[in-house]
C-alpha cells in the first residue's frame, strides 16, 4: 500500500473543495493548481479526478456549468454551492485538530 | 480516426447511463484533452504525438466509465423506494381479496398510468421503469385474452391488436434500452412475475381455466411473497453501485417465482402456461443477454 496515495484518496474531496471554493474552476485547471500548490506532491491521475468532481456534484457540494470561452471552446466551470462550503469547513476543522494531534504526538519532546 | 476521437468512443460504448449525461462528461473529457495538447504543442511537440501523451495520462477510459457510471447509477433511497412502490402495490393487491376488486384495482393501474407518462416526460429518472413496466402490462395483457374470445374473433381481433401490441411494447423497450439494457430488464420484470403466475391459471389447452379466480386467490400468500421479492430486488438494484451486482438482483427474482409458480401449481402448467413462460422468460433475458454480448 502506498502510504501517501491513500492520504490522497481519503482527502480527495477536501481538496477539490478547497480550490473550487477560491475561485469557480474547470477540471485540466484543478490538476494543475494541486500539482503546483503541492510543488508536484499532489499527481492526481487525471482520469480520476471527473468521477470525483461528479460525485461532488452529486452530493450537491458543487455545481458545474458550461461555459464558452472567447475562442469558441466550451468549458465545465465547478462553483461550490452553500452546502460544500458547510462541508468544507467542517473537514477542514477536522483535518486541523488531527494534524496538530498527529504533530504534538511526533515531534520530539522539548524539555 | 485520431487517437481523441478513438478514446471518446472507447469511453462513450463503456459508459451505460443516461446518454445527456455521458455526452457532457465525454465533452468535458474532450476540453481536457484539448487544454492538455495545447500545452504540450507549446513546448514543441507536434499534434500527434501531443494526442498520444494527453490521452495517455487521462488514463483508462474503460475505468473512467466504470467510476462515473458508479456515481451516476446509483439512486437514493427515496428513489428505491419508489421504484419498488408499485411492486408492494399489487402484493397489497393479493394480501385480501382486493385484486377482485374493480374500484381498488382501477385506482392503482390509474395511478400507475399516470405516474409513468409523467415519467416519461420527465427525462426518464431512474425510477421511472418498474411503473412503466405495469403501465404496459395491460396492453400486452390485453392482446393475450384476445384470443379467449369465442372461435375465429379471437384469432381476427388478436391479427389486428397484437401487432400493434408489439409495436408499443418494442418502441418503449428500445427507447429505455438506448439508456441502459439492464434498465430494459428492470421495466419487464413484473410482466415476468405476472405472466409466471398467469401460465399456472391455465388447464390442458385452455389459456384460463373455469377456476382461475379461485386458484388465484388459494395462491395469494406465494404472489405476494413474489412481488415482495421483486420490490427487494428493485431496492437493492437502484441502491448498488456496481453493474455486476445490480445484473445478479436482477436474477434473484426469476428464481424465486419460478420456484413459488412450481410449488404452488405442483408443476401442473397447461400448454398456453409454457408459451406464457417461455415468453416472459425471453422478454426478460433478452436485455441481460444483450447486455452481455456489448460487453465482448
Amino acid at each position: 500500500m502506498n502510504y501517501g496515495r491513500e492520504l490522497l484518496k481519503g482527502n480527495t474531496d477536501s481538496l477539490l473543495l478547497c480550490l473550487i471554493s477560491r475561485q469557480p474552476t474547470y477540471g485540466y485547471q484543478i490538476v494543475k493548481e494541486l500539482e503546483k500548490r503541492s510543488n508536484g506532491y499532489f499527481q492526481f491521475k487525471e482520469g480520476t479526478l471527473y468521477p470525483a468532481l461528479h460525485r461532488l456534484e452529486r452530493d450537491n457540494l458543487i455545481r458545474g456549468k458550461w461555459q464558452i470561452l472567447p475562442n469558441g471552446q466550451q468549458r465545465r466551470y465547478y462553483y461550490i454551492t452553500e452546502r460544500g462550503q458547510q462541508v468544507l469547513a467542517k473537514k477542514l476543522a477536522t483535518w486541523q485538530d488531527f494534524s496538530s494531534a498527529v504533530k504534538s504526538v511526533i515531534q520530539p519532546e522539548t524539555t | 480516426m485520431s487517437s481523441i476521437s478513438h478514446y471518446l468512443n472507447r469511453f462513450k460504448s463503456s459508459l451505460k447511463i443516461d446518454h445527456t449525461i455521458r455526452d457532457g462528461v465525454a465533452e468535458e473529457l474532450h476540453a481536457h484533452l484539448e487544454d492538455r495538447i495545447r500545452e504540450l504543442e507549446e513546448k514543441g511537440l507536434s499534434r500527434e504525438e501531443a494526442s498520444k501523451i494527453a490521452v495517455q495520462s487521462l488514463g483508462s477510459p474503460e475505468l473512467i466509465a466504470e467510476q462515473i457510471y458508479e456515481t451516476h447509477a446509483q439512486g437514493s433511497w427515496k428513489e428505491a423506494i419508489f421504484s419498488a412502490l408499485p411492486h408492494l402495490l399489487v402484493a397489497l393487491l393479493f394480501t385480501s381479496y382486493y385484486w377482485q376488486n374493480i374500484v381498488y384495482a382501477s385506482i392503482i393501474l390509474a395511478l400507475t398510468v399516470g405516474i409513468a407518462i409523467y415519467g416519461w416526460h420527465r427525462g426518464k429518472p431512474i425510477w421511472l421503469f418498474p411503473w412503466l413496466g405495469y403501465y404496459l402490462l395491460p396492453v400486452v395483457i390485453s392482446g393475450i385474452l384476445l384470443l379467449s374470445l369465442p372461435e375465429g374473433w379471437g384469432w381476427i381481433a388478436a391479427l389486428i391488436y397484437i401487432p400493434l401490441a408489439l409495436f408499443v411494447f418494442i418502441h418503449i423497450v428500445r427507447q429505455t434500452a438506448r439508456r441502459d439494457w439492464l434498465y430494459a430488464s428492470l421495466m419487464i420484470a413484473p410482466m415476468l412475475v405476472t405472466f409466471t403466475w398467469f401460465s399456472s391459471l391455465g388447464k390442458g389447452n385452455e389459456l384460463l381455466a373455469s377456476d382461475w379466480a379461485a386458484r388465484l386467490q388459494s395462491n395469494a400468500l406465494w404472489i405476494v411473497i413474489s412481488f415482495v421479492a421483486l420490490a427487494a430486488a428493485t431496492i437493492a438494484f437502484i441502491r448498488l453501485k456496481q453493474r455486476r451486482y445490480k445484473i445478479i438482483s436482477l436474477l434473484i427474482p426469476p428464481l424465486v417465482v419460478l420456484f413459488a409458480v412450481i410449488t404452488a401449481s405442483g408443476g401442473n402448467i397447461g400448454s398456453w402456461g409454457w408459451l406464457l413462460l417461455l415468453f416472459s422468460l425471453s422478454a426478460f433475458a433478452i436485455p441481460l443477454w444483450m447486455q452481455a454480448k456489448a460487453y465482448e
